[in-house]
């Protein structure tokens, strides 16, 4: 009797446990339903709009896609672009752009941020202004600076001419700054001497023009979280002007100009629209970033094949120069 | 989500995407182009066809050539409903879409193509010859229509490439003239235009010793430069489509003008980034010479009177020998579908060409029509139009030189040989009073030639 009415028990135990163990799997497997379902919508537009078009550039990678559907050629369109001395101009030119924009936006987004940081009269109205070119139209700024520089026509060669100067040709000249200079002083550099072409050196000032107060902004942001009392010590210490700027605001910034460095460099590697626009990568290839170069290859070539090809190899430079800069700045950057 | 099922789940969407990917739709397929006789065994009755015809023209153009359409619809005897659709704002537009919906698998049954892109839409086997539909005796030409058109716009999209294929048919044409202010011209001490290249260049840069002036408007153009080779009785391509021809002695004589007008200071280039930048300034009295398409006339006629007004005309390019024009203008090309589709297709294009329609698009556009018994109505026309009246007389005269037009390259892969032209031929010798015209010629042709062999039908 005792004995059943153990195994009565047991058997009861092991009932209510299955029970409790189907009701905790069923409640698991709604949890899990639930949580798939809220994240299905997400995932679909990701493989829809990101993994499907990654894969398939990949894919079109890989043949020689012409117009329609190619033949599979492995890494050939790789293997070419590694030959192709257009790619690598273009490339060259892309650093050039970017070695010569980032210091110059960040250096210059720096100090409007510190100016406009100050207790300064206007400053909501000096902010807006400097925003003011982020937020155009890229088109129509662009358009814009390109009539400014048109040598016949342009503000900026009547401002010179007024001056008693010469008109430049900014956008049309493929000759490098360097040689410009000397020419009006009658040297003649040697072409390794040249310089970035002024056309390039032009799209950097509308470059700068544009992201000088976006960057700004994000200083600006930046500025505001370095406690005051820090500034309120050092100022008792004795510190001031530039050792407050080199000790605190610079250090404590850094977290903020990592960021800045990071998506500026990104940036210019992407660059497009405004190239485009005012010089169509011209002239001659003066202004061929990789993106222009890329958009050529697919657009007016029908190569779409090697043009992915060229784009992933484009994205693992910038891979490469994030993780490099990761590498050398991460250590830097002080977030506390 | 826990980490070990994130592996997963990568799984699972690198497998849909990979699947996603192979699913991609191919160019659509059909029957090859069939005999005239074959074309003649189609019967359309009953057949209740629609067709889509995708162009590049603004709202209003559209709108008449719905118009003409309409009548169409109205009037075929086999129930086809032809529509029109703005593909793009230009030519180029169009292309890209089409590059798009070749690539899905839809295509229009009709759009507008210059040679070169109806021979790149070729070689992926998507547009037809429309060599059999023009032949049929049932719904082809006839004799007296064949007469009327002009047999340059004709013969324009024959297409070496392809055997002489007829991968497109036209429905309106354009010539690269010279644009002159005659009034400058005539204080210059000129009472004509230059008809001799040595003229041009003598009286160009006379009229850019003036301040902010200058004789001639340089474009970021290839066709500028096959204009001038052509007016010198050279060619861009050889005849037989096989090589790019265009580094013999017209292109280095063109070219090497070009630089020494730059050097001298006697052409203004007009910068990539500003459209119509040659207009604006011709109108403005600021440019003595535009090479432009005679498509244009209109809105010359236009900005010249806006700007104030003074006396203009046209003539063609000065010429080395006999009278070679450069031939502008996109045709109709059709797309591959079924042989009613493509026959309704064929119907349509020739209904535009009729000299009713091509009268009514001509005086509306100011391109050419495309037969020579429409000049007289749309001169009329023109001349009726208080806008476009000043340029008339102009206009009249394209009709002489209709037939000395010339096409630039016809082939597939031509698209690039112009980039190849402004990058490395053009902007290099304004750029470099001391470049080697013939080494940038020959460098360029090579390269031109390897994109011939590129895009050569395999």
């Amino acid at each position: 009797m005792a004995l059943k009415v153990r195994a009565d028990r047991w058997f009861g135990r092991l009932r209510s446990f299955r029970e409790l163990s189907t009701v905790r799997q069923r409640r698991r497997l709604n949890t899990l339903l639930l949580g798939y379902g809220l994240l299905a919508p997400a995932v679909i537009l990701l493989i829809v709009f990101e993994f499907y078009p990654l894969f398939s550039g990949f894919w079109i990678s890989l043949t020689n896609w012409r117009l329609a559907k190619g033949d599979y050629i492995g890494f050939a369109n790789y293997a070419r672009a590694l030959s192709d001395p257009g790619f690598w101009k273009a490339l060259g030119i892309t650093f050039t752009y970017s070695i010569i924009s980032v210091p110059l936006q960040l250096g210059i987004a720096l100090l409007l941020a510190y100016l406009l940081f100050q207790k300064i009269h206007a400053m909501s109205f000096f902010r807006m202004l400097y925003f003011m070119p982020y937020v155009t139209s890229t088109v129509a700024s662009a358009a814009i600076w390109a009539y400014l520089f048109s040598p016949d026509i342009g503000p900026i060669n009547r401002l010179l001419q007024s001056m008693g100067l010469e008109g430049l040709r900014w956008l049309s000249e493929t000759r490098g700054i360097f040689q410009i200079m000397a020419a009006r002083v009658g040297v003649d550099l040697p072409a390794a001497l040249a310089g970035p072409s002024l056309a390039l050196i032009s799209l950097i000032i509308y470059t700068t023009w544009v992201f000088v107060g976006y960057d700004t902004v994000l200083f600006l942001s930046g500025l505001s979280n370095i406690p005051a009392e820090l500034y309120d010590a050092a100022k008792v210490d004795g510190a001031s002007g530039w050792k407050l700027f080199r000790h605190i605001t610079f250090p404590l910034l850094s977290p903020t100009t990592f960021f800045v460095v990071l998506i500026t460099i990104i940036g210019t590697f992407k660059a497009f629209n405004h190239i485009y626009i005012m010089t169509r990568g011209g002239p001659g290839d003066a202004t061929t970033t990789a993106s222009i170069y890329i958009f050529n290859q697919m657009v007016t070539y029908n190569r779409y094949g090697y043009s992915a090809a060229l784009s992933f190899l484009t994205f693992m430079v910038i891979l490469l120069l994030t993780i490099l800069q990761n590498k050398i700045a991460g250590n830097r950057v002080v977030y506390d | 989500m826990q980490l070990r099922t994130l592996p997963r789940v990568l799984v699972l969407l690198l497998v849909l995407a990979l699947a996603l990917t192979a699913c991609q739709p191919t160019a659509p397929k059909g029957p090859d182009a069939e005999g005239g006789s074959e074309i003649d065994a189609i019967d359309l009755t009953g057949k209740n066809i629609e067709v889509v015809l995708w162009h590049n023209r603004s709202q209003s153009d559209q709108d008449l050539l719905q118009e003409m359409l309409d009548e169409f619809n109205a009037s075929n005897p086999y129930g086809i409903t032809a529509r029109a659709e703005i593909g793009g704002a230009s030519y180029n537009d169009v292309y890209n879409k089409i590059n798009a919906a070749i690539q899905g698998g839809t295509p229009p049954n009709i759009a507008v193509a210059y040679q070169n892109q109806a021979a790149l839409y070729r070689s992926q086997d998507a547009v037809i010859d429309l060599t059999p539909y023009i032949n049929s005796t049932k719904y082809g030409l006839s004799a007296e229509d064949r007469a009327d058109y002009f047999q340059a716009f004709l013969d324009s999209d024959a297409n070496p490439q392809f055997q002489g294929e007829v991968l497109g048919f036209p429905t309106q044409r354009s010539l690269e003239v010279m644009y002159y202010n005659q009034d400058w011209l005539t204080e210059l001490g000129y009472d004509a235009p230059p008809t001799t290249w040595e003229e041009f260049e003598e009286i160009a840069c006379k009229a850019a010793q003036e301040d902010d002036k200058a004789g001639w408007a340089l474009l970021h153009e290839a066709s500028n430069f096959a204009s001038q080779v052509f007016a010198r009785g050279g060619r861009i391509l050889s005849e037989d489509g096989t090589r790019y021809v265009f580094n013999e002695q017209a292109g280095q004589d063109a070219l090497a003008m070009i630089q020494r007008m730059a050097a001298n200071k006697c052409l203004v280039e007009i910068p990539v980034s500003e459209r119509y930048g040659e207009q604006n300034r011709f109108a403005n009295g600021d440019i003595l010479f535009v090479f432009a398409s005679s498509s244009g006339m209109n809105y010359y006629a236009d900005a010249v009177a806006k700007a104030g007004g003074f006396k203009w005309a046209v003539a063609p390019l000065p010429q080395s020998g006999e009278l070679h024009m450069n031939l502008y203008g996109a045709s109709m090309s059709v797309f591959k579908t079924t042989p009613e589709q493509q026959l309704a297709s064929w119907l349509v294009i020739k209904f535009l060409g009729e000299k009713e329609q091509t009268t009514r698009w001509a005086a509306k556009t100011g391109y050419l029509p495309v037969r020579a018994s429409a000049k007289d109505d749309v001169i009329a026309a023109l001349k009726a139009n208080e806008k476009w009246a000043s340029a008339a007389d102009s206009y009249a005269m394209l009709f002489d030189w209709a037939n000395a037009g010339m096409v630039e390259s016809p082939v597939a892969g031509y698209d690039g040989v112009r980039a190849l032209i402004d990058t490395d031929l053009i902007s290099k010798v304004i750029n470099d009073p001391n470049a080697d015209v013939k080494a940038l010629l020959d460098a360029a042709v090579v390269k031109a030639d390897e994109i011939l062999k590129e895009n050569a039908p395999q």
